[in-house]
């Protein structure tokens, strides 16, 4: 018998996704499912707070803007 | 995008029970005020024909009153004045036809409204004091446009841009507090205030649509909170009371009950009414309480805001011709450069509280406005909920006439095309990731079981992706399949 999993598909850019996987790898709360290379379904309460890692995690990686340029 | 429901004065009245609307149509004053915002014309149509009727009369008579191709109006009509409990239709029987007529509170007050007499001082008492001679039309309409637009200011101004004129001159704490009770702005967790989706949605909308908001915020933070001592339906009756005033004539506030004399300073707070410093007896209703009820403007959402934007800028461009730039309507005043810079020839705190959503604004001039667009300044636009769209149509809405011509000489968007774009880009860089809610179908018996179920939610245009090696599939609603996959149980 097929089951039916709510959730919360996400697609996004491959690298994108492999910092799901790894923020997901500490407690394992938030994937249900790994689909493919763009793709994972997870758990609808935690889309937020994954959101919020991902920013963070963004933060730190990223060159800081360059905001210079005359005003 | 949710927008709270309740700034809808139709879904809040459809939401009241039927003894309130009993209490409501005992004041003829908010029995024609709802006649007359919140029916169609089909209704009212009705309303009038049946108003003057001894008896009821058959719903097959009031059939032949419709052409036979407008059903569905008349059907949505029907639906209407009985949400409202206008009319009365007796319920189908085999002895009598259906028969519909008005609820008798609501034909006596529609009745009194529009012949006079009784004593019910519905329509508001006129003060005998002699009114000072400084308080005419135009100091109201002043006044009431000052008191709104620090309203409006303080939803924007949370964002940043600081009024120049200093924090005192917002508006009263009361009104900020049901701002933010009513989630049109925020408080960041910094302590700050911040303008929200509902906010900038509330900002796009007309005066007064505007004005209904915050009046049915206040009266649902009032009906929550039971200690006030203020009835909800006599407070909405008596804001359609105000509906029915005169503008320019001063009334007396002795002749208000006591609940309703308690009621003013709030009025007073949003700009409904003004209260002479010397005479406290009486009070004179401004335009924004006057007009409440004419139009049946409902809510627009963001997008038609934008367009409204759209279209009255435009035709106050036409209008005006080449020497509109002085107008209220601030159309034509942005000028956006290549390199991102943007120069705005205005002087509305309003227009500049806007700009400041979406650009860093660092020079002020008397008529203009100096800035630019950068990644932060956008990325927090997208965070208040406004899309990369929506920018670009205002910039190209609000150009400046200078960059029309050039753009026509040189055969060019209005625009410049690195500027739209990159606003795009920088709203794409901001949503990494595409969500769906929805269902995770897997675990199927056999590939037969699993391609008939895809095949199923792809024909009802639920299937929002699948991989048949694996035998999963995710679709965004699961009640139909479910249904599906139980036939299928039961046939085999």
């Amino acid at each position: 018998m097929p089951r039916a999993i709510r959730g919360v598909l996400i697609e996004c850019d491959p690298s994108i996704k492999s910092i799901i996987v790894n923020i997901d790898s500490v407690n394992h709360d938030f994937i249900i499912e790994d689909l493919d290379e763009e793709r994972v379904v997870v758990k609808e309460n935690m889309v937020h707070l994954l959101k919020q890692k991902l920013e963070d995690r963004l933060k730190e990686n990223l060159p800081p803007v360059d905001e210079s340029g005359s005003e | 995008m949710s927008i709270n429901p309740s700034l809808h004065l139709a879904e809040y009245l459809e939401r009241l029970p039927g003894t309130t609307f009993k209490k409501l149509y005992q004041q003829p004053s908010t029995t024609f005020a709802i006649f007359r915002r919140m029916l169609p014309h089909l209704a009212k149509t009705f309303v009038m024909r049946m108003l003057f009727l001894p008896h009821p009369m058959t719903l097959t008579d009031l059939d032949t009153w419709v052409k036979p191709e407008a059903k569905r109006k008349k059907d949505q009509s029907l639906s209407i004045l009985r949400s409202l409990h206008i009319v009365q239709i007796s319920a189908p029987s085999k002895e009598k036809p259906q028969e519909i007529q008005l609820m008798s509170n609501f034909k006596k007050s529609l009745r009194l409204a529009l012949t006079g007499g009784g004593n019910h001082n519905s329509f508001g008492v006129p003060s005998s004091l002699l009114v000072p001679p400084e308080i005419d039309l135009a100091f109201l309409d002043r006044y009431a446009r000052k008191k709104w637009e620090d309203v409006l200011h303080f939803v924007v101004s949370s964002v940043g841009y600081k009024s120049s004129l200093g924090d005192g001159s917002g508006p009263n704490k009361g009104v900020k507090e049901l701002l933010i009770a009513g989630r049109l702005v925020d408080r960041r967790p910094n302590g700050s205030l911040g303008i929200t989706q509902a906010g900038f949605t509330f900002l796009l909308q007309e005066a007064n649509a505007q004005v209904w908001t915050l009046l049915l915020l206040w009266l649902e933070v009032l009906g929550n909170n039971k200690s006030s001592g203020l009835d909800p339906v006599d407070m909405l009756s008596f804001l359609f009371m105000l509906a029915s005033l005169e503008l320019g004539r001063a009334y007396d506030t002795n002749a208000l009950t006591e609940e309703r004399r308690n009621m003013l300073p709030s009025l007073v707070d949003f700009g409904l009414i003004y209260i002479p410093q010397h005479k406290r007896s009486m009070f004179f209703p401004t335009r924004l309480a006057t007009t409440l009820t004419s139009g049946g403007n409902s809510l627009r959402t963001i997008s038609e805001g934008v367009t409204a934007a759209t279209q009255s800028a435009q035709t106050s461009q036409q209008s005006l011709g080449p020497l509109g730039g002085g107008g209220e309507q601030q159309a034509g005043s942005v000028v956006i450069e290549t390199n991102y810079r943007l120069y705005a020839y205005t002087q509305s705190a309003l227009q500049i509280a806007v700009l400041a959503l979406f650009a860093k604004l660092n020079m002020r001039f008397p008529d203009m406005v100096a800035g630019r667009l950068s990644r932060a300044s956008i990325r927090q636009a997208i965070n208040f909920g406004i899309t990369a769209d929506q920018i670009i149509s205002y910039l190209a809405v609000h150009a400046h006439e200078q960059m029309h011509r050039t753009a026509a000489l040189t055969n060019k968007p209005v625009l410049p095309p690195t500027v739209v774009d990159q606003i795009r880009l920088w709203q794409l860089e901001n949503e990494r990731m595409k969500t769906t809610s929805g269902f995770l179908f897997r675990d199927f018996t056999d590939d037969k079981d699993y391609l008939d179920t895809a095949r199923f939610s792809e024909e009802i245009g639920v299937l929002v992706w699948k991989n048949d090696h694996a035998r999963m599939f995710f679709a965004n609603k699961h009640e139909q399949i479910k249904d599906f996959l139980k036939t299928r149980k039961r046939a085999e």
